[in-house]
């Protein structure tokens, strides 16, 4: 919210800087900030004197445009540009943000001299929906700084949703006042008395639903004149970022600035009837709102003219009572709606506007009054308007504030400070809470209407706080641990599984858990889905990990980085009867994993690097049971399931070409694995068991076998390991030979086999032993002949 | 053929084929077995020695011994300029410039490294760690929160809805209701996450990002304990000689509430990292926890934030992009 500091300064008097009051407010829970000071270089206060459409441009409109000495032809295209408008106005020459140059040029056939900026063109805000249009007062051919400085007198503020009473200036002086000691200067308008209420035999209020609009007062105006609004009001309203429009309108939008209560004001000719209903909306009823939108109604609240809806109450109000230039006489409403019923009435209706904002953060039931009566002196004053006697004041639910018990206990447990006691009550009183204070350690405290956030104790204690200064109580540090056995961080293994990739070669990636439906349906099921998604291309919940890293390593190779290993350590979701959650480990490979160097030639990415890398992965995780199979996998040309003894958790492989394709990935050589962390994160917990170091010598030997063709080499090794020989303990080969020289469709392999006893040195005869086993079983299973 | 004459044999062959020595890796093997091999040539020596006396014994052991350590050293120096490539055998000298062998480099994200020395920190004080679930019913990330449906607080977080009353979670603090629910006080917890907002991506917000949620209830807490944990935390995250600002604020689930802000002294201006407040009575009696007994404090933080705060990191989008050119700085 803008709030003007020259409005401000009719409240409160003010002595500090601009920046020394945002600072006093953010201190206060009311977060503000100055508008950045800008700095231009060659624009200037110009004035539009002519806007044509553009000859060849439908879109486009020729102006021309005086700096007060001479006219310039400017072409511009911003739709709200219009002749007599004073607008900033960037001359050639003139420089924008950084560097951009106002040029001479020709658009579509039309010299253009220059150019009239959006606000957003001049850094000003995030506005750029059309040309900035500035105050009619300004100076024409005078410095747009000169006139910036003096017109942004201003604070923006960013309230929290629990502070209404602060949506308006006299609010926000009443928290300077409450922090500086200076006196606030602001009376409410004073309630008039009347021998007859005149204005209850030419008006009728009913409010059918006392829940939802508690209080409705209203009353009239007569024989109003509508024109410009005095020049202070234009003044303030613009300082406080409001157009001025019409003096009724203006004293309507000045009220809800000066004191946050929203009222409307109706022309009350166009309510023949002459009868406000206060109802919900009947499915199928249309009211067009002020801003000439037809909007179709469920069950909002509205005001009715008895029959049909004519505004949408605490939104906005309707098109055809609206007050226009040739209004006579007014009806004004000045009403207390309830917070929830407004709020999804205008979130039904997709409106936020600044009523409705009020309203639903909780305006102040007791200003209801107030703010007709002041509406009322208003229209007199600048209106010309005749009050007609009398005020309807429809409260069929009264407003009870509760009385809330403050105890020293409490506020010296949660603040950690200790207030005198004086200095409680003052602060509450400042803030306009009835305090009594027993002597005994106790307040007694009834808080302001246009508080709906002082609830209870701990709000009090909040005030207390914010007004002391949250910057003057003091720190205290004594921590300690804490006496509890359970895990202190059951996640931590996570780290040093990312650690363990890293070490391994791999980079870590954060990916977008939302994805398309197509996407999540190509690797697992059960998506789950937004009932409301951002956009159609993050609208469920990833299935699995693979899409997002495979799109990753696309976008590096495209982007130059070559040989990318990566890896994430995140969640698939799925929906099932209840919703999953379940940590992969996921990881893709695509390139080199040793680059051509000085000492060596390059090596590919193979399925044989990948699996080094997760047999190294595994041994260091102390995960030792692990075993690979091979698969037939949808998403893999060729691959291997991943088990940890008899459970499998995972995969690995070639990822398939049109798995890839599907996911617009260029690349056709990306080797991936996937596997479910828990089942590893439980094998880590296990303890390991120390196992002594054997004293005798291990003895290594070589076998030669020359197999068939299609034979697996990883078979035969696991025959050899499963003879009985309790001596061998391990077995790998070390090479595989082919040669015409052997045999057709014949390859010959050497295993390194390592014999050991832990109880004594092995003999020759010993080994050779294990070794003739081994042939015997060898040559039988797989028809393989020792070489020697 | 007497033993010395012997030695003198195996030495001229093992001249001759170091003169011819191989190129293939292969052949190379074949050759170290016919003079290395258990069955090989400098063996067979060895095999003499059981033939001769005593005296001369000892003698050619050594003999044998000694042409065997020469010969090793000048096979291996032969195979390490055969694999040295192309070298040339006068630049066998050794090059100390030359760069090392091109191992892969792995690293670990960003976010990680910030969330484990987050984490890192609390620990240290005896905070616990605690994690729940994205996908959460409104009444954890709500209801229970002091949040009530219709209530304006629920603008502050914009929601991505997976059914009616069912969520991707808006914060971490789902997780202080099922702590609460399940254990009795008091606690000492911190909370990371993943979490979700239905924003549009833009380089200062993304449809998520991760948070670190505080807990700590206990019978006497009060403000200036969370002053203190949290100028403790800024203190060793970002440095002694931070300078940091408590000020009010407000969350629907504490009461008071307030938002933390550190000096940033490249930008001038004070940068916002966190919100937090003692615990709100109503959020106690949700769990039922005797609120007049028992306080607390929470707070929560942005890691991203305070990653990009750390580095100086101006686009939270680099973050999910995961541009190697990115990762490979941390």
């Amino acid at each position: 919210m803008r709030v003007s500091i020259p409005w401000l300064k009719t409240f409160v008097d003010i002595k500090q800087s601009a920046a020394e009051l945002a600072d006093i407010l953010t201190m206060l829970g009311l977060e503000a900030e100055m508008p950045e000071s800008a700095s231009f270089s060659g624009i200037i206060v110009g004035k539009v004197l002519k806007a044509d459409k553009h000859p060849n441009a439908d879109r486009l409109s020729l102006c021309t445009v005086s700096d007060g000495k001479e006219e310039y032809q400017v072409v511009c295209g911003a739709p709200n540009v219009a002749a007599e408008q004073i607008i900033p106005f960037a001359k050639v020459g003139a420089i924008l943000g950084e560097d951009f140059k106002i040029k001479k040029t020709k658009i579509r056939g039309e010299v253009s001299l220059g150019m009239i900026c959006s606000e957003r063109e001049l850094g000003l805000s995030d506005e750029h929906e059309g040309i900035m249009v500035l105050n009619e007062h300004a100076k024409i051919g005078s410095n747009f700084e000169d006139y910036l400085n003096s017109n942004f007198d201003y604070l923006e503020i960013d309230l929290t949703p629990n502070r209404p009473d602060c949506m308006s200036h006299v609010g926000v002086a009443r928290e300077i006042s409450v922090k500086t000691g200076q006196e606030m200067m602001f009376t409410h308008a004073e309630k008039r008395h009347c021998k007859k209420n005149e204005v209850d035999d030419i008006l009728s209020v009913k409010i059918d639903d006392k829940n939802c609009c508690p209080r409705y007062v209203a009353g009239v105006v007569k024989n109003i004149k509508v024109g410009p609004s005095p020049d202070w009001m234009r003044d303030l309203l613009e300082s406080a970022g409001q157009r001025s429009i019409n003096n009724i309108v203006d004293i309507s939008n000045y009220i809800l600035l000066e004191m946050g209560h929203p009222t409307h004001i109706f022309d009350y000719d166009k309510v023949p009837s002459h009868t406000i209903g206060i109802r919900k909306a009947k499915k199928g009823e249309c009211v067009t709102t002020l801003d000439e939108e037809k909007r179709k109604l469920t069950d909002q609240l509205v005001i009715t003219d008895g029959k049909k809806p004519i505004a949408i109450a605490g939104v906005m109000g309707g098109l055809d009572s609206a007050v226009t230039d040739t209004t006579s006489t007014v009806l004004i409403e000045s009403a207390y709606f309830d917070p929830i019923t407004i709020r999804r009435g205008a979130k039904s209706l997709g409106m936020s506007t600044e009523a409705s904002k009020r309203f639903e953060r909780g305006a102040d039931p007791k200003g209801v009054e107030n703010a007709y009566w002041r509406v009322v002196d208003l229209l007199e004053e600048f209106a010309g308007g005749e009050w007609v006697p009398g005020m309807i004041d429809e409260y069929p639910k009264k407003f009870i504030q509760n009385a809330i018990t403050l105890t020293r206990e409490k506020i010296d447990i949660l603040s950690g400070c200790e207030f005198s006691d004086t200095f409680i009550t003052d602060t509450l009183s400042k803030l306009e809470i009835d305090v009594k204070n027993d002597g005994k350690n106790k307040w007694t405290c009834i808080p302001p209407s246009f508080r709906p956030d002082l609830e209870r104790e701990v709000d009090l204690i909040e005030e207390c706080c914010r007004v002391y200064g949250y910057d003057k109580i003091h720190s205290s540090f004594h921590y300690g641990g804490l006496y509890d056995l359970a895990e202190v961080d059951p996640e931590d293994v996570l780290s040093h599984i990312s650690n363990t990739m890293s070490g391994l070669g791999f980079r870590q990636c954060y990916l977008n858990s939302l994805t398309d439906e197509k996407t999540a349906g190509l690797i697992g099921n059960n998506s789950v889905s937004m009932k409301n998604p951002l956009s159609a291309s993050l609208s469920h919940l990833r299935t699995s990990l693979f899409p997002g890293l495979l799109q990753t390593v696309n976008y590096n190779i495209r982007n130059g980085n070559a040989n990318v290993n990566l890896f994430e350590i995140g969640k698939e979701y799925n929906s099932g009867k209840e919703y999953g959650e379940v940590y992969h480990l996921t990881g893709v490979l695509h390139g080199e994993w040793l680059n051509k160097s000085v000492h060596n030639s390059e090596r590919h990415q193979s399925i044989h690097s990948l699996k080094g890398i997760l047999e190294a992965l595994f041994i260091r995780l102390n995960v030792n049971a692990f075993n690979f199979a091979k698969i037939e996998h949808d998403h893999y040309d060729f691959g291997l399931s991943i088990s940890l003894g008899k459970i499998v958790i995972g995969n690995c492989g070639k990822m398939k070409k049109s798995l890839l394709h599907n996911l617009d990935v260029d690349m056709d050589e990306i080797y991936g694995f996937d596997i479910e962390l828990k089942p590893i994160t439980e094998e880590m917990q296990f303890v390991k068991k120390y196992a002594s170091i054997i004293p005798y010598p291990k003895v290594d030997r070589d076998m030669n076998f020359v197999l068939d063709q299609h034979i697996d080499t990883g078979d035969v090794t696991k025959a050899m390991k499963n003879t009985n020989s309790k001596i061998l303990i391990s077995v790998k080969p070390v090479d595989i030979f082919q040669h015409e020289s052997l045999g057709e469709n014949k390859k010959s392999v050497t295993f390194h086999l390592e014999f050991q006893s832990a109880v004594k040195t092995l003999e020759e005869a010993e080994i050779n032993s294990a070794m003739n086993d081994i042939t015997a079983i060898i040559t039988k299973h797989f028809d393989a002949k020792l070489r020697d | 053929m007497t033993i010395n004459e012997s030695i003198a044999s195996v030495r001229k062959s093992f001249r001759a084929d170091l003169d011819s020595f191989p190129s293939d890796l292969r052949e190379v093997e074949l050759l170290r077995s016919k003079y290395f091999g258990r069955k090989g040539l400098l063996a067979d020596l060895y095999k003499l020695l059981a033939g001769l006396s005593l005296e001369e014994k000892p003698k050619s052991g050594q003999a044998i011994n000694a042409l065997k350590s020469k010969l090793q050293i000048e096979f291996d120096e032969k195979v390490t300029l055969v694999n040295g490539d192309s070298q040339d055998a006068d630049e066998k000298s050794l090059d100390l410039t030359l760069p090392g062998f091109p191992i892969t480099n792995g690293s670990i994200h960003p976010l990680q490294q910030t969330l484990d020395e987050i984490k890192r920190i609390f620990k240290s004080v005896g905070f616990k760690v605690a994690y729940g679930p994205e996908i959460e019913d409104d009444y954890h990330n709500f209801e229970a929160l002091n949040i009530p449906k219709h209530h304006p607080a629920r603008d502050m977080q914009d929601t991505f809805f997976v059914e009616d009353d069912v969520v991707l979670r808006t914060h971490t603090s789902n997780v202080q209701i099922h702590l609460m629910e399940e254990q009795e006080p008091p606690l000492r917890f911190i909370v990371p996450g993943r979490v979700y907002r239905n924003e549009a991506v833009s380089y200062k917000s993304y449809c998520l990002f991760h948070q670190i949620e505080g807990l700590y209830v206990d019978k006497n807490v009060s403000m200036a304990d969370l002053k203190g944990i949290l100028d403790y935390f800024v203190k060793r995250f970002f440095g002694e000689g931070t300078s940091m600002r408590f000020r009010p604020s407000f969350f629907p689930f504490t009461e008071p509430s307030a938002e933390v802000d550190i000096w940033d002294k490249k930008r001038g201006k004070w940068m916002e990292i966190l919100g937090c407040g003692m615990v709100d009575p109503n959020v106690f009696d949700n769990v039922g926890y005797d609120s007049s007994i028992w306080h607390g404090y929470a707070f929560g933080m942005g890691i991203e934030r305070m990653t990009m705060l750390k580095y100086g990191i101006d686009d939270i989008r680099l973050f999910y992009q995961n541009d190697v050119r990115f990762l490979e700085q941390f």
